[in-house]
């Protein structure tokens, strides 16, 4: 009951989703981890999955276990509502506070994560950014540690360009759960192109499951945040006869 | 002996279960758990912001408090509170939120007896789903000693309870039959005799009344058996919960 199984086809598991419960080991044989191997593979672990104190290595979270061959990558995807910082990540904040060096942003994390002032394209001492408490910023986290605030930054270090980063003007903001605004950001998501096929917006989605959504009119905005929210555990026939339905009411 | 309880047939069968996953809005996890006629409502909040005074430097701050069915929260609460605190904290692998709070709400909604057993899980149903990270996951089960026949119930009624001699309330983790692969301890051959056996797995055990050792093994011996159907149980409502996130994604 407690080893699973794996089968390694190609790159990802094809024999459906591997569903895993914490405590839940993976399989020494399939990843590489047999005792005392000289040569045995390096193997990096992601999200839900923890060395245990016997060495086994064990899911942690509920999930579906996924797995590449290529640097045999091995995590759990799960869905949750409350967002862990991790870097990279691009979010959205609610400014909640400001001193001379940070502004305090709301990504709903634990505590408040921390963006410079000075972390904005073409920002300098003398010409810096006028954000007021309780705008909306489009930030990436740059600096995640579980013993400290995260970091947030609005620009590329590498090039100092914005990216498209900074203060979201306008416009709306939801809070959907992670699994949700992960899905969201895959370019082939049902539920945005449905909705694009009828009108026009604009939007921004945060890993830490909030969404920014800017159209035309207020009516347009109230539905698409109602479709995107109605569409988490619907599926692709569902999805296009609900959005459908909400236009033909509009 | 034909039980009291007329639903059932046999002194080993349980009532059904029945969860549900992700009811509240404004929780990051909860669930709900039912023993037939007994149910408990369960939220989970975290890791959030902690107050200064319950900071804990290296872990998160674990807070379980319990609502009974009605009127205000008495001894029987705190008890129920302190027993679920004291079980999931090693449970728990609070050293990856450290400086955070976990708060965790039971509320009672039904009560037929067996209150506890339902609550722990509720909680476990209530953590997965808000994605806390865990050791194991675990499953309980409550038995009673019939104070006439001394034959042992599983999961018993309230009315079933009035005629106990003593109660049992049993919380084993999901990692007993590893611990069997790798020869620590046997837990589950049929041809085992009954008691010492499945006690390696044992998160909380909590007993009332009079009884033996034997009989005290044995009970344990017949919960363990139990809370695999409960493992089983959190599994499947788990796969349920996921397929249906996932039904968009596949072709």
């Amino acid at each position: 009951m407690a080893s699973i199984k794996v089968e390694q086809t190609g790159s990802i598991i094809s024999t459906g989703p591997q569903i895993v419960l914490p405590g839940d080991l993976l399989p020494s044989a399939e990843t590489g981890l047999l005792e005392d191997a000289p040569t045995a593979p390096v193997i990096k672990l992601g999200p839900g999955l923890q060395p245990m104190d016997d060495d086994s290595i064990a899911a942690v979270k509920a999930g579906v276990l996924k797995h590449t061959a290529v640097g045999n990558r091995w995590w759990v995807e799960s869905n949750q509502r409350r967002y862990v910082a991790a870097a990279g990540e691009s979010v959205i904040g609610v400014v909640v506070g400001k001193t001379v060096e940070h502004y305090k942003v709301d990504i709903g994390t634990a505590q408040p994560a921390l963006l410079g002032v000075l972390a904005f394209e073409g920002a300098t001492k003398r010409n810096k950014p006028d954000i007021k408490i309780g705008a909306l910023i489009y930030c990436r986290v740059s600096l995640a540690n579980k013993d400290m605030e995260a970091e947030l930054e609005c620009f590329n270090p590498s090039t100092g360009k914005a990216d498209g980063y900074g203060e979201l003007k306008s416009g709306f903001l939801i809070k959907v759960s992670l699994g949700l605004a992960r899905r969201l950001l895959d370019p082939k998501t049902l539920i945005l192109r449905l909705l694009g096929q009828h009108i026009p917006f604009e939007t921004a989605i945060g890993m830490n499951g909030k969404v920014w959504i800017h159209s035309a009119e207020p009516k347009h905005t109230i539905l698409i945040c109602n479709a995107i929210k109605n569409s988490e555990y619907l599926n692709k026939d569902e999805c296009a006869v609900m959005v459908k339905a909400l236009f033909e009411k509009l | 002996m034909s039980r009291l309880d007329r639903t059932r047939t046999s002194a080993h069968q349980l009532r059904p279960f029945f969860s549900s996953q992700n009811l509240l809005n404004r929780s990051d996890g909860s669930a709900q758990f039912d023993f037939g006629g007994s149910s408990v409502l369960c939220s989970v909040v975290g890791p959030a912001e902690v107050k200064l005074r319950d900071e804990k430097l290296d872990k998160a701050t674990i807070e379980v408090v319990a609502r009974p069915l009605v009127g205000l929260p008495g001894v029987k609460d705190k008890a129920l509170e302190q027993n679920i605190r004291e079980s999931l904290e090693p449970l728990i692998l609070s050293g990856l939120h450290p400086r955070t709070m976990l708060q965790i709400v039971i509320q009672t909604m039904k009560d037929d007896g067996c209150i506890l057993s339902t609550a722990f899980n509720a909680v476990i149903l209530a953590l997965l789903d808000a994605g806390i990270p865990l050791k194991s996951i675990l499953g309980s089960v409550t038995c009673m000693i019939d104070a006439q026949s001394s034959e042992i119930l599983l999961d018993p009624t309230t009315e079933e309870l009035s005629r106990a001699r003593s109660t049992h309330v049993f919380v084993f983790d999901n990692k007993s039959s590893v611990q069997s692969e790798q020869g620590k301890m046997n837990v589950d051959t049929d041809d085992q005799e009954a008691g010492t056996s499945s006690l390696a797995a044992v998160l909380f055990s909590d007993s009332t009344g009079m009884f033996t050792e034997q009989e005290y093994f044995e009970c344990a011996h017949f919960c363990f058996k139990a809370s695999q159907a409960v493992h089983g149980f959190i599994r499947t409502a788990v796969q349920k919960k996921l397929e249906k996130e996932y039904q968009q994604t596949q072709a």
